[in-house]
């Protein structure tokens, strides 16, 4: 329960939760929680700081650029090995909370943490989008579900990235 | 982004859309889900957050949001409630029996409260008045003699400000059953309030 000091009690949520309903949403998604053994401050110094983060622990992405920052929300590129042309994010970063949408919206990448003692909880989700009216996103299920499939082992191998990264050792906790 | 434009962007499958409306809604939903779940008010409202995104494809109309977002929010309160704590229904069933109270007092507490406001207890409005800050557990500790549905009737009156009409709306039950359970709820909350 999350107190506002107001008399009513009020609910809230934490960002992995956030991350998981959100994940309910999109059809196309792959959502992997991992209990690591850093604290929160150092996964999110590294995690947060996405330019150096996302080429490091993500090996189908060469170079991430920030373009323009207005708050929260941030506008990039990022390129995929031998690849010349970008793909352009729309992005929301704060602490614990990374939400990557490419334009036009064809994948998402969503990173939250949240500090646990002195350990940290992450989940990473990415999901391929179609976005556009019912039937349209009807007629691209069967290809959501060939392409969950195949990011499935890419979240793996980001997680896995995300630990190494971060000091090593993940305890228990993978999903 | 207007909430029609949003609504709209959300039903396409917009991911940005979406976590926007999630942002958006949290703060009202985590009302409605903390005072009638109270314990189970955060896993409350995570499935009113899934239930909202799994279904926005079916909110026909966007200025709809609000209400469709409560009704929600409340069958989904309920429901944890229930599941969650069978001491405080227990505790709560017991005092449909409590003291009549006079409703001109209570609907001028109600007033003094007002929509999103809080400060006075709806039990009672001369000595029932919340010290701001002060109270939370107060208030949490006799809203959890309550059953959830007393909780929900009082908070869609007493926090969000509805009418009884409205609030029948929201809770899927008639005028009448509105009324009956707020008189009681009402009567309950002042006889722990000032026991």
């Amino acid at each position: 329960m999350t107190g506002t000091g107001a008399p009513w009690p009020v609910a809230g949520l934490d960002r992995i939760a956030r991350l998981r309903a959100l994940a309910a949403g999109l059809p196309g998604s792959v959502l992997r929680e991992q209990v690591l053994d850093a604290p929160f401050d150092d996964v999110w110094g590294f995690v947060g700081d996405i330019e150096r983060s996302v080429p490091a622990f993500d090996r189908n992405v060469a170079r991430l650029a920030i373009d323009d920052r207005d708050g929260d929300r941030l506008r990039g590129r990022a390129w995929a090995p031998h690849v010349p042309v970008p793909f352009r994010y729309d992005m929301v970063l704060r602490p614990g909370w990374c939400w990557m949408t490419t334009r036009p919206t064809l994948h998402v990448v969503g990173m939250a943490a949240e500090p646990d003692g002195e350990r940290t909880r992450y989940a990473h989700l990415e999901a391929l989008v179609v976005a556009g009216p019912p039937p349209v996103r009807a007629l691209a299920r069967p290809l959501l579900a060939a392409g969950r499939r195949l990011l499935a082992r890419h979240v793996a191998d980001d997680v896995a990235g995300v630990v190494r990264h971060t000091g090593g050792r993940a305890p228990w906790g993978a999903g | 982004m207007r909430t029609d434009q949003l609504v709209r962007r959300a039903q396409r499958g917009d991911p940005g859309a979406l976590a926007t409306l999630v942002d958006e809604l949290l703060p009202y939903a985590g009302r409605i889900c903390g005072a009638v779940a109270l314990d189970a008010g955060d896993d409350a409202l995570q499935e009113t957050m899934v239930a909202i995104i799994r279904n926005i494809g079916s909110l026909r109309e966007p200025a709809a949001l609000r209400g469709w977002v409560r009704r929600i929010a409340v069958r989904e309160a309920v429901r944890a409630a229930r599941a969650g704590a069978g001491g405080v229904g227990g505790a709560g069933r017991g005092d449909r029996r409590s003291t009549p109270v006079d409703p001109a007092e209570l609907d001028a507490a109600a007033a003094a409260g007002g929509p999103g406001g809080g400060s006075v207890a709806p039990g009672g409005a001369a000595g029932a008045t919340v010290p701001d800050g002060a109270a939370a557990v107060e208030v949490r500790a006799v809203l959890a003699g309550l059953a959830p549905e007393q909780r929900a009737v009082l908070v869609l009156r007493h926090v969000e400000g509805l009418h009884e009409d409205e609030a029948a709306v929201a809770l899927g039950v008639a005028p009448g059953t509105v009324k009956s359970r707020l008189h009681r709820a009402r009567a309950a909350f002042r006889t722990r309030w000032t026991a």
